[in-house]
């Protein structure tokens, strides 16, 4: 079969993943506005539960695989990634958009930042298709989500000053390394690495069987949240739809050849080119709204949350396997 | 009944700045004050609703019942700060019943 058929039969497959098709039902019932709703206080635990879960499991697989050159040089890619695309994604929303400055430095953020469930919808992917991957993978994701950010604000340099109280840089500085997500994500690494085998024995009935079924009703509240997100940006220039869609494709290719060039396995390779494409709606969001009040959020939530996350989540994440498959073969 | 008046200011901010602008009401020798949920809205940064994701997007608003040097201190600091994030303060008069609280 060529590449394009079993990218089709891949995205074809993935789509008919509970997990998947339960964000299809949030986003059709949101787009009905049928009052199905997550209260916000369940979403935000089954958030937590997510991030310990990726965090822990990620910490014991680097425990079971130790400290490697591989871990390093992921490492440092990701943190390559994310601080430098930020300026490209700039540079290109200055060009085919009329965004101002700040506002077009703020979407890069997110661009370059990245999304923890679109990570854990791929892992969960790479799993099903029986695709290994490394755990530590999940401590480049907690890498990649801060960079992005410290670039946007290099973009902006001087202009973020627009006020007394901006930017508040205390604020700013604890939002951004302490922020409730990296906290957890962190932690949960660490502590994953730290107690190895003997933790995860300990926790394997909590962060395994209930995985997929917490990920299915977060998938949902996503769902229900990007249809809202839809909904509220009605006026959304084509020229930014265009790049929510290219965008991600692009920033997936230049991570799959560079982790290509570094020796990293197809899982690894897909996992990174995931991170490149997905954007931030957590992090990102927050970072923004402390540090560049005047960019306007109804632009790089609609962009993130309501046109790449479903975009990476459908079709993206097959599409990043068949390619890094093709590139690691 | 002996009734006062006093201010009341109806500060509705994003949560991020909760404590920013706690700081600054104790600063400006307000005493008390209270915060409550935002569950959803619109205003001239367009509709907003409480959510798990978008972080830092919530809304919270504060109450507080002050004397009048206070409030006038502290809408001083809130158009400062207005000018920048988002939020909107209002302020009203009240009649309290233990004014030496406020």
């Amino acid at each position: 079969m060529d590449i394009f058929g079993s990218v089709g039969s891949a995205a074809a497959a993935n789509l008919l993943t509970p997990a998947i098709l339960f964000f299809v039902l949030g986003m059709v019932a949101g787009l009905l506005r049928s009052d199905l709703a997550i209260p916000e206080q369940v979403a935000k635990t089954l958030a937590l539960y997510l991030m310990l879960c990726i965090g822990f499991k990620g910490g014991v697989e680097a425990h079971r695989a130790g400290l490697s050159s591989e871990l390093l040089a992921s490492g440092a890619l990701g943190l390559a990634l994310s601080f430098l695309t930020p300026f490209a994604a700039f540079a290109l929303l200055r060009v085919i958009s009329k965004l101002d400055r700040t506002t077009a430095a703020a979407v890069a953020a997110h661009y370059g930042s990245v999304s923890v469930v679109t990570f854990a919808a791929a892992s969960e992917y790479l799993r099903g298709i029986g695709v290994e991957f490394s755990g530590h993978m999940a401590a480049v994701l907690a890498l990649m989500e801060t960079p992005a950010i410290l670039a946007a604000l290099l973009i902006v340099g001087g202009n973020a000053s627009q006020g007394a109280h901006n930017p508040r840089r205390g604020a700013l500085l604890r939002e951004v390394l302490l922020n409730g997500a990296a906290v957890l994500l962190v932690g949960s690494f660490v502590i994953g690495a730290i107690t190895g085998e003997r933790g995860y024995d300990r926790l394997e009935m909590f962060v395994n069987p209930l995985f997929q079924g917490v990920l299915c009703l977060f998938l949902l509240d996503m769902g229900l949240v990007a249809s809202r997100q839809l909904a509220m940006s009605p006026n959304l220039q084509f020229n930014l739809l265009a790049y929510a869609l290219t965008w991600p494709l692009l920033a997936a290719a230049i991570a799959t050849i560079a982790s290509a060039q570094i020796g990293l396995s197809a899982g690894d390779t897909t996992l990174m080119a995931v991170l490149a494409a997905s954007a931030s709606y957590i992090a990102a969001p927050a970072a923004m709204r402390i540090a560049l009040p005047r960019a306007d959020a109804g632009v790089y939530l609609s962009l993130s949350l309501a046109i790449t996350f479903p975009f990476n989540l459908l079709i993206g994440i097959p599409l990043y396997q068949a390619a890094a498959d093709f590139m690691v073969r | 009944m002996n009734l006062v008046t006093r201010k009341k200011l109806e500060i509705f901010v994003e949560a991020h700045a909760l404590s920013h602008v706690e700081r600054m009401l104790l600063n400006e020798g307000v005493k008390g004050w209270s915060v409550f949920d935002g569950v959803e809205g619109a205003g001239a940064h367009g509709a907003w609703r409480q959510s798990a994701v978008d972080g830092g997007g919530d809304m919270r608003l504060i109450i507080a019942v002050t004397n009048e040097p206070a409030a006038q201190k502290a809408l001083a600091w809130l158009k400062d700060y207005f000018s920048d994030y988002r939020g909107l303060v209002c302020l009203s008069d009240v009649q309290v019943l233990r004014p030496e609280r406020f």
